[in-house]
């Protein structure tokens, strides 16, 4: 039964300390200590964001841009929230992030585009069984068949038995506007094409920039956003108190977006 | 088509990998009503969180008994419940009455479904019943 437990995330957000920064950061008049205490709010709930991000991750789109519209919502959440109406901050953050990664689907008009990745899905599907068989000599497994194509099985069983059956109740809508489809498919293109571009030479500045860092905040900052490990995690791996980690994560991550911004 | 009534039921052992089975079953049948496929995503997610909730929570001596899940079809509604034997919480009928460690769960099921129903029965059943209604905005 124990790995029923293997999703569950760190219970990090749920800390008392939650309900007395927002207090904080409602009394104080003070901008620099307000600015400090909402990025901490934020990061705490990182990986609030992330636990929540994975759940949607399965529909085609990156999971990093589905962490990174639900941190919209997270910092939306932690700039409306009111500590003395009793709910949990989880309880208000929730809805709110998942309400924002929904907006994205919605927005990105996934379900116009969704049909026809199940429909991808079936012919990859398809063709890996027709590959295997010849490969093994023998009819593939479900196993196999989603590793060849780099799905789950469960996305298989449903791409093979589903496939076909969206392909006919969508045929209409896409044979009407298959020329806008078409359209907005190559503005797509042209579009990710540019962004990737730029998202290698800011990948390639932001490695630099990590490997400025001295070692041990690097070693943090690769636990935490590479490895995806909580402060808690990283602070027995090191060794040292998780509100350590908290501080030497805040100065690396400061130290991270001055060199970024130094080099736009 | 007349859907009154139609029912599909599931009984499912406790075992993570069986949770896949009762969302492939809403594909099968939420598939084919009026949902879109963001709708239908949601509704597997739902049903997920619901199963795999109900799997951890239960007292020891119900750990054999497997949950039942059940989908009810109407034309333009779909009901799917999650029976959990002995995962009543028969000290508290509060009606957060889910596991006091799994509130994100209850907030996700909530958020994805029109409606999120959660009781007990008699027989220490823990119910999670969720609605959901086809071609209607839900926000």
């Amino acid at each position: 039964m124990t790995s029923v437990q293997a999703e569950t995330p760190t219970q990090e957000w749920e800390s008392q300390d939650t309900t007395e920064l927002f207090r904080e950061l409602r009394a104080t008049s003070d901008p620099d200590r307000q600015e400090h205490i909402r990025d901490q709010l934020i990061l705490m709930h990182s990986n609030l964001v992330r636990y929540l991000a994975r759940k949607f991750a399965n529909r085609g789109e990156p999971l990093e841009d589905l962490i990174q519209v639900g941190t919209i919502g997270l910092i939306n959440a932690v700039d409306r929230f009111e500590p003395d109406r009793h709910i949990k901050f989880s309880t208000y953050a929730v809805p709110t992030i998942i309400g924002e990664i929904r907006r994205y689907f919605r927005d990105k008009g996934w379900n116009l585009k969704a049909p026809r990745r199940l429909k991808e899905l079936n012919l990859a599907a398809n063709r890996a069984i027709e590959l295997l068989s010849q490969e093994l000599g023998r009819s593939p497994t479900y196993a196999e068949i989603a590793e060849s194509v780099g799905a789950t099985e469960e996305e298989i069983s449903e791409a093979l038995e589903m496939g076909s059956a969206y392909h006919a109740v969508s045929l209409d809508t896409e044979l009407s506007d298959d020329s806008e489809a078409a359209k907005s498919a190559l503005m797509d293109l042209v579009g990710e094409t540019d962004e990737s571009f730029r998202r290698v030479e800011l990948f390639a500045q932001l490695k630099d920039a990590i490997n400025s860092l001295p070692e041990r905040e690097r070693k943090i900052v690769y636990m935490r956003f590479f490895k995806e490990l909580s402060q808690t995690e990283v602070a027995k791996k090191l060794g040292i108190s998780q509100m350590h980690v908290s501080r030497l994560q805040q100065k690396a991550l400061n130290q991270l977006k001055e060199i970024m911004m130094r080099a736009e | 088509m007349d859907y009154q009534d139609d029912v599909v039921e599931l009984r499912i052992p406790r075992k993570p990998e069986y949770v896949s089975v009762a969302r492939l079953a809403v594909s099968g049948i939420a598939g084919r009503m009026d949902f879109s496929y963001d709708e239908v995503e949601d509704i597997k997610l739902a049903m997920g969180e619901a199963c795999t909730s109900a799997m951890k929570d239960v007292a020891p001596e119900f750990a054999a008994s497997p949950l039942t899940v059940r989908y009810e079809r109407e034309a333009q509604r779909l009901t799917i419940e999650v029976i959990n034997p002995g995962g009543a919480r028969s000290t508290s009928k509060a009606p957060e009455s889910l596991p006091p460690d799994e509130p994100i769960s209850r907030l996700l099921m909530e958020v994805l479904m029109a409606e999120v129903d959660v009781f007990e029965d008699a027989d220490r059943n823990l119910h999670v019943r969720m609605v959901k209604y086809a071609s209607r905005e839900d926000e």
